[in-house]
């Protein structure tokens, strides 16, 4: 039934709830401490499950021993990653794990493991690693640098010539860790039956076919169940190596196995933003249009580049030029990707566009800095993008961009403000694998199920507000059922692809299901009033009804613009955002409540990036200096701004996402503020004081600094 | 953490004799379980100090206030005579931490508390600090760590209350072998500014009892800059004291957080204030006398300017 | 239900697991009726216990929980992992994150940084001791109306930093939410959020952000 072709669907012109406020459906779970999380799991019998990691950057395993650690009171089982000699690539490297009654047993029982190793030589810091003499991360290549990746178009040379103004600049941003506040992690019952894993994951159906491919377990017989999950930004889509362990644990056991990640290992192994070392350089004609663009960039991806392919991860490079135009595409881009003996870099939040958007956003500034016009001009003359046109336009009229602007270094004082922009693309799109299952119950209850999970986006609420819409009853009258795979699959939530995966295949469910209902009963319009009247007869058996995605409910392609205002104390450093505005476009808006707090979390996190995230390496033990968040710094809650959320509505478009374009723009925007602010460019995030001190030319003796 | 035994005290006495050789005083826990946590301390029992009482008060007199080391930090922050008599110590006691952690924290954990250098507080690394061959951070990465130091390890001292009870002229009691022992801020740290394997100069089975605080000083302030606005370590902080009587100070004492492995004070500034008037240009030359020699590292040298505004702003403070 | 061993609580299947939350939540003793100083009394006679474990009784939540624990176990890890009480959470285990902040009389503290043991005579509060008889609490119904949470996994421990704040201070500035909260992070980023439901839970106006809805064209 789903699979034929359904007549062409229209969201409604007059929603009751699509593109209103809201309420998530979970929050009193959430409120009260009734939802359980991944790592609230009780199985039965179940035990607590810890991984011992590698204290070495590299090394040569001889031998890992855990009879020992099988004698700790309380131990049932303790698996190695990998029996043998083994090579390692980075601290924290998973070597074994064990299972015990409790978490004291376990830290006991890690202790009591043996391990024999051989130290090996490493560079952990990109600059270390790019010298020919360096250690090779993998033994089987002759450079951790990955071959460069060109892009060359148009006639680039000949373009910089014809220039009015050229501006260069070198600039670096640093690994940034995911860091959801609930760490990775399942409880894992591995039996002759099969696999039942409740995993913190936004990707079931892909942890799924990762347990069911390490085990070698089939498909069918490996269950993922997600009811709640604390965050992924894009770390969380595998079973990883702790998913597979704990299910070996849970073999040897005999019984389920939780094994969450500790902090600490949350910041070596499970993921990171590439960082980027970014050589830029930009031109304009007279009339103001970006003319030539090169870029020469290197980053570090962890141990997943410049190598076989065994240590995955992907590369360092990101989109370039990014989003505004250059005339006949005069771009020459060359990328490489350092591997060094660190943990591997995972898709995070908008992968490469923050990055991309920093080093861009900034050479702009320089540019308009050059030519004498406001910023805010030069990007309404270069950016191709029609409803970008509109956001600079709403975003500075609510700002009063252009009675705060003033000459860069202008502002009087010793605290002195600053204002930049900055602006972000994204694509998007719905899954078109996504299906739907809606149960109406003959008392008129109505169950929607699919098998996608609850980032914290507020999925399950966006599955209510839709059927609600459809059956003409309030969304609180919706059970959703998510985060299990043997409902009908959903997508992975990543690349903001969810909202607009889930929204048409639920509202084709619904339309569907109505139809029968109306059909089934001889009820013309069951929706609404009539709704209870419809449900009763359908005599005893409920209505179970599946739907699929559908074309033309929703689209790809969001854009923003956001404008920030900061103060900086010229004396400690110290920056201060001041005001945030942002003005952002997804297409039909379905629950306007949880949008905003995306779009606020997208900025708060931007924020991080900007003043206050990076993962520092110590080059001389190879370590992670600040596995913690003592050292490692989220943005809190004293460091919020004034905020103003202005969100295009389109409902034309169809349902965009936007989790990825809150971020993008963010710490760029913020760094324009800043060297508007104080006259000179902090060219590397983040922007923290001792950077600032340094740039107004205040610290002498300084050295390079230092980044990771 | 390793497992361990655990008792209570009633009297600081029976506290002492039950630490024993290798044995910890459980306060607030802030830092003791952290370090536990990672492995860097291994006591076979956790005494609970907390179960000794009187030592939880707040006792103002004319002449010195008496501050019980199990006086928690939050107390010190809210309390309205200290607000009012000593304000430099309420704000050094609300710029700690959280307030989760401030409702545990007790006085004579803050003075007590181990260095928060990244290398020696990680599991995996065998500084200089806890006896191995060399300090990483001198040679590694060193924003957070000293311009002074008399020794190779660059960990500074971290306690807020430290740096204002130094400006305060405070006193340490501390009871060692039987004995109250009483300490000045300069003289509780000296060990640490020598030994690169000691955080204070307490001995094991020390036991601090309580901050005299002289009201002396008529006036005091500490302000501290950090890279987040809240609940993040100093990267310098500074408190300042003295008697202000027509517009003119005396007996004014500077003392700096973040910089030293001790309170880092200079007599030669103190000396240079007294009957002086407060202005920039004084205030200026009093944080270039105390900023003389400083030795920076390579990534903490952007402390030196920091720290000069920070002393000429919370001097100014001073006046009112 | 055997509290020294973990995993003797709750039960695997979904169905059962969900059943149980209601039912085997805590030991079922009449807290109300124990004198909880007589029990710091007890737990402050002056006798080495350990280094195994010992009986540990906790009142959580107006009832007493009695445990089997080692004196190194942490108050979280004894709510979490001896007992069903998951609603504080653990995001960090140092004292930096605030998911697991629970109240000691009223006051709130980091349960990771607290030993279980330490907390015996005092009354605990959790997450799951707020709202009575299903009915929320002033500060849960303005997270919830003010949508302060996304992931939820920070929410309980904001849930009680706000509303131990509350408590003292019942009409709070933005900057005392402010200075209460920030132990406490949230890596969705729902602190515009918080600050707002927090005011609005003790009755003060909120006019920091703006946000709208505007036609494109």
């Amino acid at each position: 039934m789903a699979d034929t072709p359904a007549p062409e669907l229209h969201w409604p012109k007059d929603p009751k709830y699509i593109s209103q406020s809201t309420r998530r459906i979970d929050a009193v779970a959430k409120l009260t401490g009734k939802a359980r999380y991944s790592s609230d799991i009780q199985a039965e019998g179940w035990l607590y499950g810890m991984i011992l990691r590698s204290k070495w950057a590299a090394a040569r395993i001889t031998s890992i021993n855990c009879e020992k650690a099988l004698k700790v009171p309380g131990i049932k089982a303790a698996v190695t990653v990998k029996d043998g000699e083994r090579r390692i690539h980075y601290y924290g490297e998973e070597l074994a794990a064990v299972a015990g009654t409790s978490k004291t047993a376990c830290l006991d029982a890690l202790r009591a493991i043996e391990v024999k190793a051989d130290e090996l030589p490493f560079a952990v810091r990109e600059e270390d690693a790019m010298k020919p003499d360096a250690p090779k991360v993998w033994d089987d290549t002759d450079s951790n640098v990955s071959k460069p990746k060109v892009t060359e178009r148009g006639e680039v040379d000949k373009a910089f010539s014809e220039c009015s103004a050229v501006v260069e600049g070198f600039f670096v941003t640093p690994v940034q860790i995911h860091h959801p506040m609930e760490t990775h992690g399942n409880t894992v019952s591995w039996t002759d039956e099969g696999v039942t894993a409740y995993a913190s994951t936004q990707g079931i159906s892909s942890v799924r076919d990762g347990l069911a491919g390490a085990l070698k377990v089939p498909n069918s017989q490996v269950r993922v169940l997600t009811d709640y999950m604390g965050g992924g930004f894009g770390a969380k889509f595998g079973q990883g190596v702790e998913g597979t362990l704990a299910a070996r644990l849970s073999k040897e056991a005999k019984a389920p196995v939780r094994l969450m990640l500790t902090r600490f290992d949350q910041a070596l192994a499970v993921g990171n933003r590439p960082s980027s070392f970014q050589k830029i350089k930009l031109g304009a004609t007279a009339d103001g249009k970006l003319h030539a663009f090169q870029l020469e960039s290197y980053g570090t991806a962890g141990i997943g580049a410049g190598a076989s392919s065994a240590g995955g991860g992907g590369g360092a490079d990101f989109p370039a030029p990014y989003l505004y135009k250059i005339a006949n595409d005069n771009v020459r881009v060359t990328q490489t990707t350092v591997a060094v003996n660190a943990g591997s870099a995972r898709a995070f939040r908008a992968p490469g566009n923050p990055t991309a958007s920093f080093a861009m956003e900034s050479i702009l500034d320089e540019l308009a800095v050059k030519m004498g016009v406001d910023p805010l001009e030069l990007r309404i003359k270069n950016d191709p993008n029609k409803e970008r046109q509109q956001e600079y336009k709403v975003g500075a009229e609510r700002f009063g961009w252009k009675e705060k602007y003033k000459k860069p270094g202008s502002s009087p004082g010793v605290i002195k403000t600053g204002i930049g922009l900055a602006s972000a693309t994204w694509g998007g799109g719905g899954s078109k694998n996504t299906r739907g299952e809606v149960q109406i119950s003959p008392d008129g209850s109505v169950e929607v199920r699919m098998g996608v999970q609850d980032l914290g986006t507020g999925t399950r609420t966006v599955l209510a507000v839709i059927a609600a819409e459809v059956f003409g009853l309030k969304p609180e009258q919706i059970t959703v059922k998510i985060g299990d795979t043997h409902y009908p699959p959903g997508p992975g939530s990543g690349g903001s692809t969810t909202c607009a995966s889930i929204s048409p295949a639920i509202f084709d469910t619904c339309t569907n299901a109505l139809q029968q209902l109306q059909t089934q009963t001889g009820i013309a319009d069951a929706r609404g009033e009539n709704w209870l009247g419809a449900c009763k007869k359908l005599g005893v058996n409920p209505l179970t009804v599946q739907g699929k995605w559908q074309e033309g409910l929703s689209s790809r392609g969001a854009g923003g613009v956001q404008f920030a205002e900061v103060a900086v104390d010229t004396e400690t450093g110290l920056v201060t955002v001041k005001k945030m505005t942002c003005v952002h476009d997804c297409g039909l808006i379905i629950n306007k409540l949880t949008l905003e707090s995306q779009i606020y979390g997208g900025v708060i996190m931007g924020m991080g990036y900007a003043l206050y995230e990076q993962r520092v390496m110590d080059r001389q033990s190879g370590v992670v200096l600040n596995p913690n968040f003592e050292t490692y710094k989220l943005t809190g809650l004293s460091d919020m701004p004034e905020f103003d959320i202005v969100l295009l509505n389109m409902p034309e478009r169809g349902v965009i996402g936007i989790g990825e374009p809150a971020t993008i723009p963010t710490a760029s925007a913020i760094a324009n503020a800043v060297a508007n602010a104080i006259g000179v460019r902090v060219s590397s995030l983040p922007i923290t004081p001792d950077k600032v001190l340094q740039a107004l030319g205040k610290v002498p003796t300084a050295k390079p600094e230092s980044v990771s | 953490m390793k497992s361990f035994a655990y008792a209570s005290a009633r009297s600081v006495d029976s506290a002492q004799q039950m630490v024993g050789d290798n044995g910890q005083y459980l306060a607030g826990g802030n830092d003791l379980l952290g370090l536990l946590k990672e492995y860097l301390v291994d006591p076979k029992i956790l005494v609970n100090i907390k179960s000794i009482p009187g030592m939880d008060k707040i006792e103002p007199s004319g002449k010195v206030w008496n501050i019980g080391a199990l006086v928690t930090v939050a107390q010190i922050e809210s309390d309205p005579g200290i607000k009012k008599t000593f304000p430099g110590l309420a704000q050094a006691a609300a710029d700690v931490g959280s307030q989760q952690i401030r409702n545990v924290a007790s006085v004579g954990g803050n003075l007590a508390q181990h260095s928060r250098c990244w290398y020696f507080r990680h599991r995996d690394v065998l500084c200089l600090k806890k006896e191995g061959d060399m300090c990483y951070a001198r040679h590694g990465e060193n924003k957070f760590h000293s311009l002074f130091t008399g020794n190779n390890c660059i960990s500074p001292v971290v306690s807020n209350l430290a740096i204002a009870f130094a400006a305060l002229d405070a006193v340490a009691v501390v009871q060692r072998e039987g004995q109250p022992v009483r300490m000045t801020m300069a003289e509780l740290y000296a060990k640490a500014f020598d030994n690169p394997t000691a955080h204070n100069s307490l001995n094991p089975g020390d036991l601090i009892l309580k901050v005299e605080v002289p009201v002396t000083r008529t006036h005091s302030a500490y302000l501290q800059t950090s890279e987040k606005h809240e609940f993040d370590w100093a990267l310098v902080s500074c408190a300042a004291a003295a008697k202000v009587a027509d517009g003119k100070l005396s007996q004014a004492r500077v003392a700096l957080g973040s910089i030293s492995p001790v309170p880092h004070q200079v007599k030669g500034a103190n000396d240079f204030l007294e009957g002086k008037t407060l202005d920039d240009a004084t205030a200026s030359q009093a944080a270039d006398l105390i900023l003389k020699n400083a030795k920076p590292h390579g990534h903490n040298d952007y402390k030196i300017p920091m720290a000069h505004a920070m002393i000429r702003r919370t001097l100014l403070k001073l006046n009112g | 239900m055997n509290n020294s061993d973990p995993g003797k609580a709750g039960s695997f299947s979904r169905r059962s697991f969900l059943k149980s939350i209601g039912t085997t939540a805590v030991a079922t003793a009449a807290a109300q009726t124990q004198s909880i100083a007589a029990e710091l009394e007890k737990a402050n006679a002056e006798t080495t216990i350990g280094p195994g474990a010992v009986p540990v009784t906790l009142q959580v939540n107006g009832e007493a929980l009695k445990l089997q624990l080692e004196p190194r176990v942490t108050l979280l890890d004894a709510l979490r992992n001896y007992s069903s009480l998951t609603g504080s959470k653990e995001g960090c285990d140092r004292g930096t994150c605030g998911a697991c902040t629970v109240m000691i009389d009223d006051t709130p503290v980091y349960s990771c940084m607290k030993l279980a043991i330490e907390a015996q005579g005092h009354a605990i509060t959790t997450v799951e001791g707020l709202a009575k008889d299903g009915k929320l609490t002033k500060v849960q119904q303005a997270f919830m109306e003010r949508d302060a949470l996304m992931c939820g996994y920070c929410t309980p421990g904001f849930v009680m930093s706000v509303s131990a704040l509350l408590k003292k201070n019942f009409r709070p500035t933005a900057d005392e939410v402010r200075h209460a909260c920030v132990g406490n992070i949230c890596r969705c980023g729902t602190y515009p959020r918080i600050m707002e439901a927090a005011l609005q839970a003790a009755g003060v106006a909120t006019a920091m952000n703006k946000t709208e809805v505007i036609t494109y064209g």
